[in-house]
């Protein structure tokens, strides 16, 4: 007990005479000098799992060290930041993490970041799904803002604990054979719901609704709320009226928890095994575990999405241009996002791999998650990565999104008629789109 | 509030005869000119960090000003008018307000209760006396963290303690009013102790021999609360008042932390409990950026804190208007 | 003075009652703190603390997330530089207007209550855009140099060293030669000095809960103030509630302990400033 009491001490000195120097505060690893080793800081979101590639990377550069920031933050609250940075003209870090849903925006100013294609990332076309590689470029294909890391291959999490309370098969084949379509995802929550399990079928209509979009979308248009002229279309967009009324339907049959997502609420929820189905992009599965605890260990397994395929998130990185060492922050970029980095990652967090290397490697396709009932994960991620139909992101994206989805909250809460909720979603959609 | 500007006479500096020149010359400079010194730094301090800033806010509301934008066009009024019409701006106005007087009113009678009841020949006066501040020295966003969980909608505290008095549990978050309720709750936590020794201090200093002329006059302790104690207040209660309305106005800790999960900065889907200074916020900074249109929402809500404080000073002064003769009889 | 009313049993009742109501949020902080997360959504909830207090504490200050201890160590360079320079240049400034005669000093001291009505924190976007001209956005600066000085604890040194502050000791240490900078260190700080230690505890407690502007300026995760650490916990991917109320008890720590030990002078400050205000 005491040399832990010892080293929090000596933490504390530490971080202290750092805070008083204010050196802590200035991103950009400015205060390397030319002979000392370079400092990058890496900005990410949520969990990228570079933690092991870290190590690596620093154990064969000693001249490198990597400090990434904002792991574990919630991703509304990280691109406001990052946008503030890149405006301010500083405090970004060397390397950060786009997600795609915001990459459009970001691209609308692209001086802002360093041209990959002019460091030789070209040669690095074939190792990214093709869809992923052109994500990265400007609408003029001049410019590489970023490299891509993970995709967002859905499937649906569930607990097998309670499906069996319900009479419901419990094996993840037999699971998945129960829901071709979303409308037989519904006749299963409503057998669920008239067993009374003291659960949900799922969790909340709004995370539920952003999946059913993104593969209609996908399946269709190929674009959401934005034509890929950059048009404001939700509401004359096909895909998005249909995927709206399923998720209506959903709520009629009362099978949603209402817990708003990302809330206390929502969180409690796992932890008090209050739903028993939940969508579940590549990157969700790290939520889970985190959210329910490791209690609840077992008890989760993964099955196919209903309705076919779809692609919820993923994320590139990007090297700003106010980076102080853009030659070493592109390098590590490129180590990241290799197949082998994209391998690391998943062993250690679960991103899907963008790269088709990877994607066929041993290592994702063997790989089982034993939070997860051992379900082999990366194969049935894996397998659907490689048909993703991407959908195309317009500037205002995840604005328009969150009224969207604030409006089907609505509905799902009993503030407002389906009707009146549509009415809402593309009148509000429309103002923030024009903010 | 009484300001009393002249409390006490100054100190003169002493004539000196028997001092060598140069101490004098320095010491006529040092009485002449330090006073300044010492004043000094506040108002630089101030002027830069505070009046500029304030100043500022409204020649930034008068521009098209974007943080990414490289060019912030002057636009006059447009920023205003703009926000007059907007009925989410009005949406923020009225949560303000309602939030404001379901946590003020409520809270300053429960002072004055406490406070009476604090000011009587009490047992460990100052332990009574803390237990009631110990809310005000918290800190604000843990309770908020800790009173969003106490008001959950399933899993919270208070519902389990309604359901057991048969009312069904309650979407705090979710329906406005009880979203005003619960946030007004986290302020009257916070505030009712601290207002309550306010209450006490100046109840401590109204004359005894008032009470006692008034009883010998038949008048019961309801009564004498009410016509002596009340209106001698009356100064210290505006002071709470005005107080109440500056801090109230601009509450914004205690709502953003009920709120969690996706866009909290709106208060809720519906926009239930979101304020006006976090209107501003979601405005100015994430995830409009919106310099402008955020520095416009700033002045509007400082007016209407001018006019909310005015119009409490005013009312309260009615109020107290007939009952002073009573006690000065 | 005549005597107070007695207090009945029913007043004793109705103040514990009180107590309880002020207390108990506080003390369930502690008891989810103390508890693995499973306590989270529990019906009945807890009410007896549990034995986890030592495995949260561990898991929030290993957590490299939240940057927890950072944001404690920050929070305690900000409020006690911010609380040191308050008291020294209120006790300056109220010594000069309650005691020195100048020019133009009712006028000034009238701006200096004024400014005690305008809500500053209106003024949070032009200072942001000042902080980034200035280079401070995410340094601790940002958040220290605009709450040097206060006009609340000028006012509240003023109106204290009126009285407490004798004038004919002033006017005794002048005859020996003091000038005012001496007379200030000698006489009139070690008067003040009650009147201080209340502006400090004061002070100390509302710069270590201020959310607002360090929300605004200071982005950089690695470097919170200790209330942005629990926005940050609680906002996350995914929470840990039991690490979340760890975190909020521990930043409520200070406080309590400032409380605890100095309640009585912090009582009679907030009473005596409610008399002459």
């Amino acid at each position: 007990m005491l040399t832990f009491t010892r080293r929090r001490l000596a933490a504390v000195a530490v971080v202290a005479v750092t805070a008083l120097l204010g050196t802590t505060g200035c991103g950009g690893g400015d205060e390397a000098t030319a002979d000392g080793p370079v400092t990058l800081t890496v900005d990410v979101f949520g969990q990228f799992g570079y933690a092991d590639l870290y190590q690596e990377y620093m154990a064969s550069h000693p001249d490198v060290k990597i400090v990434e920031r904002g792991t574990g933050s919630n991703l509304d609250e990280y691109s406001p930041k990052l946008t503030q940075w890149l405006a301010a003209g500083k405090g970004a870090g060397d390397v950060v993490a786009i997600e795609e849903g915001l990459l459009v925006e970001y691209k609308a100013d692209p001086q802002n970041f360093v041209n990959l294609l002019d460091h030789g990332a070209a040669d690095l076309k074939g190792n990214f799904l093709d869809w992923k590689w052109n994500q990265g470029l400007t609408a003029d294909g001049k410019q590489l803002i970023g490299l891509g890391t993970d995709v967002g291959g859905m499937a649906m999490c569930y607990r097998k604990d309670l499906f069996a309370k319900a009479g419901l098969p419990t094996d993840r084949e037999a699971v998945s054979g129960l829901w071709p379509t979303w409308q037989d995802y519904i006749k299963v929550g409503e057998q669920f719901t008239a067993k009374k399990t003291g659960a949900s079928f799922l969790d909340a209509a709004t995370n539920t609704f952003n999946t059913i979009l993104l593969q209609t979308a996908g399946n269709s248009s190929g674009y959401s709320y934005y034509d890929t002229g950059n048009n404001l279309v939700v509401g004359s967009n096909p895909a998005v009226k249909q995927a709206y009324d399923t998720t209506m339907d959903i709520i009629d049959s009362g099978l949603s928890g209402k817990y708003g997502s990302w809330s206390e609420e929502w969180v409690s929820a796992f932890k008090q095994s209050k739903f028993a189905t939940i969508a579940c992009p590549a990157w969700m599965t790290g939520v889970i575990e985190g959210n329910a605890g490791p209690g609840a260990k077992g008890k989760w397994d993964i099955a196919q999405i209903p309705g076919d395929g779809g692609n919820w998130g993923g994320s590139f990185l990007a090297v700003p241009k106010q980076s102080k060492h853009q030659a070493e922050a592109i390098e590590l970029a490129k180590f990241l996002t290799s197949a082998k980095g994209q391998i690391g990652a998943f062993k250690l967090k679960g991103p899907l791999p963008s790269s088709p290397q990877a994607l066929a490697d041993p290592a994702i396709l063997d790989s089982k998650n034993a939070y997860f009932s051992e379900a082999p994960v990366g194969k049935i991620f894996a397998e659907g990565a490689k048909n993703l139909k991407p959908v195309y992101m317009g500037p205002k994206n995840q604005a328009v999104r969150t009224e969207v989805e604030n409006a089907v909250r609505t509905v799902e809460l009993g503030k407002r008629s389906p009707q009146q909720g549509w009415t809402d979603a593309v009148s509000n959609a429309e103002k923030a789109a024009a903010k | 509030m009484a300001v009393q500007l002249d409390a006490r006479p100054p100190v003169a500096p002493a004539p000196r005869h028997s001092r060598p020149l140069r101490g004098a010359r320095l010491s006529r400079f040092d009485t002449k000119y330090s006073p300044y010194l010492y004043i000094a730094p506040f108002f630089l301090l101030f002027g830069v960090f505070g009046a500029y800033p304030l100043a500022y806010t409204f020649w930034v509301s008068l521009h098209d000003w974007d943080l990414l934008g490289a060019e912030h066009p002057f636009i006059g009024l447009d920023n205003y008018s703009q926000l007059l019409a907007d009925p989410d701006f009005w949406h923020s106005v009225v949560n303000t307000l309602g939030i404001f007087v379901i946590s003020t009113v409520p809270q300053l009678l429960a002072a004055l209760w406490l406070a009476n009841l604090l000011n009587r020949r009490l047992r460990a006066r100052t332990t009574w006396r803390m237990a009631v501040l110990v809310p005000n020295v918290t800190s604000t966003a843990a309770v908020a963290i800790v009173f969003a969980v106490l008001f959950g909608r399933d899993f919270g505290m208070i519902n389990w303690l309604l359901d057991h008095v048969g009312i069904s549990a309650i979407d705090w978050k979710a329906n406005r009013f009880a979203a005003w309720v619960a946030i007004s709750t986290m302020v009257d936590w916070r505030w009712t102790g601290y207002n309550a020794l306010i209450f006490l201090a100046a109840m401590q200093a109204i004359p005894r021999d008032l009470y006692e002329s008034a009883a010998i006059d038949g008048a019961g302790r309801a009564r004498q609360f009410w016509s002596i104690t009340v209106p001698l207040l009356k100064p210290t209660i505006v002071f709470a008042v005005i107080i109440s309305t500056i801090g109230g106005l601009q509450l914004f800790t205690e709502p953003r932390m009920f709120n969690s999960g996706t866009n909290a900065i709106r208060g809720g889907p519906l926009r239930e409990s979101q304020t006006v200074t976090m209107y501003m916020f979601e405005n100015a900074f994430a995830p409009h950026y919106n310099f402008g249109y955020g520095s416009a929402i700033a002045w509007l809500l400082f007016a209407l804190i001018a006019v909310v404080a005015a119009i409490n000073v005013l009312f309260l002064r009615r109020l107290g208007g007939g009952s002073r003769k009573e006690v000065s009889r | 003075m005549t005597r107070l009313w007695s207090a009945s049993r029913l007043t004793y009742l109705a103040l514990a009652l009180s107590a309880l109501l002020s207390v108990f949020p506080i003390y369930w902080m502690f008891v989810v703190a103390s508890r693995t997360s499973d306590a989270m959504g529990q019906v009945p909830p807890p009410l007896t603390p549990g034995g986890n207090l030592g495995a949260n504490i561990a898991r929030l200050f290993d957590n490299t997330d939240a940057y927890f201890l950072t944001g404690l160590i920050n929070s305690a360079i900000v409020a006690v530089t911010v609380t040191f320079s308050v008291v020294l240049f209120s006790t300056l400034a109220g010594f000069a207007f309650a005691k020195l005669r100048f020019r133009g000093r009712n006028a000034l001291l009238l701006a200096i209550v004024a400014t005690m009505m305008v809500p500053t924190q209106l003024g949070v976007i032009p200072l942001y855009l000042l902080m980034t001209k200035l280079n401070w956005n995410d340094r601790l600066p940002a958040v220290i140099v605009p709450a040097l000085v206060t006009g609340f604890g000028v006012f509240m040194m003023r109106q204290y060293a009126g009285q407490a502050v004798s004038s004919e000791l002033i006017e005794a240490a002048r005859m020996d030669g003091c000038n005012t900078a001496r007379i200030y260190w000698n006489v009139v700080l070690p008067a003040l000095r009650p009147a201080a230690a209340v502006l400090g505890l004061l002070t100390f407690m509302t710069t270590w809960n201020d959310f607002l502007w360090p929300y605004a300026v200071l982005n950089d995760p690695e470097n919170p103030t200790v209330q942005l650490s629990l926005r940050a916990l609680s906002d996350g991917y995914y929470q840990d509630m039991s690490q979340v109320f760890t975190g909020t008890a521990i930043a409520t720590l200070p406080l309590l302990l400032v409380f605890v030990l100095f309640g009585r002078q912090i009582i009679g400050g907030i009473m005596e400033g409610a008399v002459k205000a």
